[in-house]
């Protein structure tokens, strides 16, 4: 098996193991275990995935409100996230902040944030940090298409631009806001919004996670050789709602379909089949992620909630 | 000990603490290269410190206050300048729903050096560039301030504030900044939630703030010698946490007590502490607290009407007069 082979089958793994994550937080949210504001990435897992799969742990991220994947493939532990979405003392952030609110500094993330385009400012200072202690890590700040109308946004681009901050621009777009496509907000492009501030820009299939990959792999590259700020846009689609209480009158089904028609998870065994890198089914490793999760899920219906004390008082 | 301005003392504990630690920056408009700072904080500091740490923006203020915490986040002591304490409010999200709550909402993964320097008051400049919003961020679980009222305190407060390992927003006020006190050669450090007692006395307890030190001072001189009373100057230095300690064992002593800030009176700093006292001290209290702000309304350009607005001497007197010397 060469090398990039086993990257291949590393990335499809960590594909899989966020498909099955989110499907299963969506079965404890229905059940009650997962509670709070959550906001699910299934059918949009490879723009996370194939994005942070060409990071290294000393990079940084700066995830969405919808991160789950992202801190995933970031490094986080399936339990102690799985906690954190049901609110127990066990997870990331002792149970006080739930889904939207996911920080890992152990794995350099530097958490999702509740308010649309809250990282962008912050990736400002994550920037000059990097910059200025002289290392040679990147920030990979993510967003929506829906946040990049908040003005913070074209803060950050001339920010970026002007004193070559090692950010990596990464846009999910998943063609809604909440329930208004992205084209009733904006009459230019996600990536085009870029171009005046003079950032390099790319657009890729975000469903196919080895393209976002090689992608990526290429603006980190670019980044390094240029010491410039870059930008890619994946372009993709959230099978489910906004959030997991949303029940999606503003989309056909004929439009749902036609995306679940590109499953990235598909997409992706097709391609190991065709190369040989897998040879039957992909039972085994599902197995296995499932068993993964089970024992996350153990963990987080068994874990206590935290109780307030009054000395707690900021 | 050397008399030495507020400004020039605000200049010292930055100079002494960026001299310590090399991962310390400041970051703001104008106060670097050109300009050095709108009201000349910063000056010199560049030739010491260079551009790399003595950073200027663009007309940003959103950003640069997500910068002072994201450069924190990687292990940066931040400084950032808010020109005017009214331009704050560009940055509000990044100061309540981000830097106040990032320990907790991280389950205390994350902490933040991180400094928020920024002058307000009515110093004659319009409405927009003459507010004090410190009762507003009292609001906020996990934010703290400091609000020095004299150089020396400036000084210790601030060189505390860069490593409180919390967000501290530091007000400072535009009429202060040419004003000296003595400062010692030696360092040293002021704790947060340490009032001073400016000036004992034991007929009455008046606490104030920032500038209103200053005006209260004035007032309190015109007060003993005319009704032949003692009056305790109380300046609690931080707002949060506030030394409720040091105020309700003057007022046990005192029974009684006015409060005297800037900011307009709704909401205000006072009616915070007067909600406290009257739960702590409502036994000892002879008549209700007192406070003394801003009247309700903008700070005009107009002196004529800012005069009726921003508490002054002669107002002082008069309603702490009202209060318990009329009869």
């Amino acid at each position: 098996m060469s090398t990039d082979n086993i990257k291949m089958l590393e990335i499809y793994r960590k594909l899989l193991l966020a498909r099955l994550f989110e499907e299963r937080v969506y079965k404890l949210v229905l059940e009650g275990l997962v509670i709070g504001s959550v906001h699910l990435s299934t059918g949009e897992e490879a723009a996370s995935v194939g994005t942070i799969a060409a990071l290294r742990k000393e990079d940084y991220i700066l995830p969405t409100h919808r991160g789950h994947v992202q801190h995933l493939t970031k490094g986080a532990d399936p339990s102690r996230l799985l906690a954190e979405l049901a609110g127990k003392e066990t997870g990331y952030c002792k149970g006080i902040s739930g889904s939207i609110h996911i920080f890992d500094k152990e794995n350099n993330n530097l958490g999702s944030n509740g308010i649309v385009g809250g990282q962008f400012p912050i990736a400002v200072g994550a920037g000059m940090a990097i910059k200025y202690k002289k290392s040679d890590s990147v920030v990979a700040c993510f967003f929506g298409d829906g946040s990049s109308n908040q003005g913070w946004f074209y803060e950050l681009l001339n920010l970026a631009s002007l004193w070559d901050l090692p950010i990596a621009f990464i846009c999910i777009n998943n063609l809604y806001g909440m329930g208004t496509p992205y084209t009733k907000t904006s009459v230019a492009k996600v990536h085009e919004k870029a171009m005046p501030f003079k950032i390099k820009t790319e657009v890729v299939d975000g469903n196919d996670v080895y393209k976002v990959y090689e992608s990526m792999k290429g603006l980190l590259k670019y980044m390094k050789a240029k010491s410039k700020p870059v930008l890619l846009e994946c372009l993709t689609y959230r099978w489910m709602g906004h959030s997991c209480h949303d029940q999606r009158p503003y989309r056909s089904t004929d439009e749902i379909n036609k995306w679940k028609a590109k499953d990235p998870v598909k997409i992706a065994e097709d391609q190991l089949f065709k190369k040989g890198i897998l040879k039957k089914s992909t039972d085994i490793i599902k197995d296995e992620l499932n068993a993964v999760l089970d024992n996350a899920e153990k963990f987080a219906r068994e874990s206590a909630f935290s109780e307030f004390s009054d000395d707690m008082q900021l | 000990m050397a008399k030495i301005k507020y400004r020039d003392a605000i200049k010292a504990a930055i100079a002494e603490e960026m001299r310590k630690d090399k991962d310390i920056f400041i970051i703001g408009e104008d106060i670097a290269k050109g300009y050095e700072g709108c009201f000349g904080v910063t000056t010199d500091l560049v030739k010491e410190f260079g551009t790399e740490r003595i950073i200027d923006t663009p007309i940003s203020e959103a950003s640069i206050i997500g910068a002072a915490m994201g450069a924190s986040m990687l292990g940066i002591k931040t400084i950032a300048e808010i020109m005017f304490e009214d331009f704050i409010t560009v940055g509000f999200d990044g100061i309540v729903n981000q830097a106040a709550k990032l320990k907790t909402m991280s389950g205390g993964q994350y902490n933040l050096n991180m400094v928020v320097r920024t002058p307000g008051g009515a110093g004659g400049l319009g409405v927009q560039h003459s507010q004090c919003l410190e009762s507003v961020f009292m609001h906020f679980p996990g934010l703290y301030i400091a609000i020095p009222s004299n150089a020396y305190d400036a000084k210790g407060l601030l060189k505390k504030a860069i490593n409180y390992g919390n967000p501290v927003i530091f007000f400072e006020h535009q009429r202060l900044y040419n004003i000296e006190s003595e400062i010692p050669e030696e360092e040293y450090y002021i704790d947060f939630g340490k009032a001073n007692i400016i000036k004992e006395g034991s007929d009455l307890t008046m606490v104030a703030f920032s500038y209103m030190i200053k005006v209260s001072q004035e007032a309190i001189e015109v007060l003993e010698k005319k009704h032949n009373i003692s009056i305790e100057l109380i300046d609690p230095r931080t707002l949060v946490p506030l030394d409720y300690g040091t105020i309700t064992d003057s007022v046990k002593k005192t029974n009684k007590l006015v409060i005297v800030e800037e900011g307009v009176l709704r909401a205000g700093v006072g009616s915070e502490i007067a909600s406290e006292i009257n739960e702590k001290c409502f036994d000892y209290l002879d008549y209700p607290v007192r406070r003394i702000a801003s009247k309700n309304y903008l700070v005009p350009l107009n002196p004529k009407m800012s005069k009726s607005i921003v508490p002054n001497k002669e107002r002082i007197i008069k309603e702490v007069e009202e209060l318990f010397f009329s009869k």
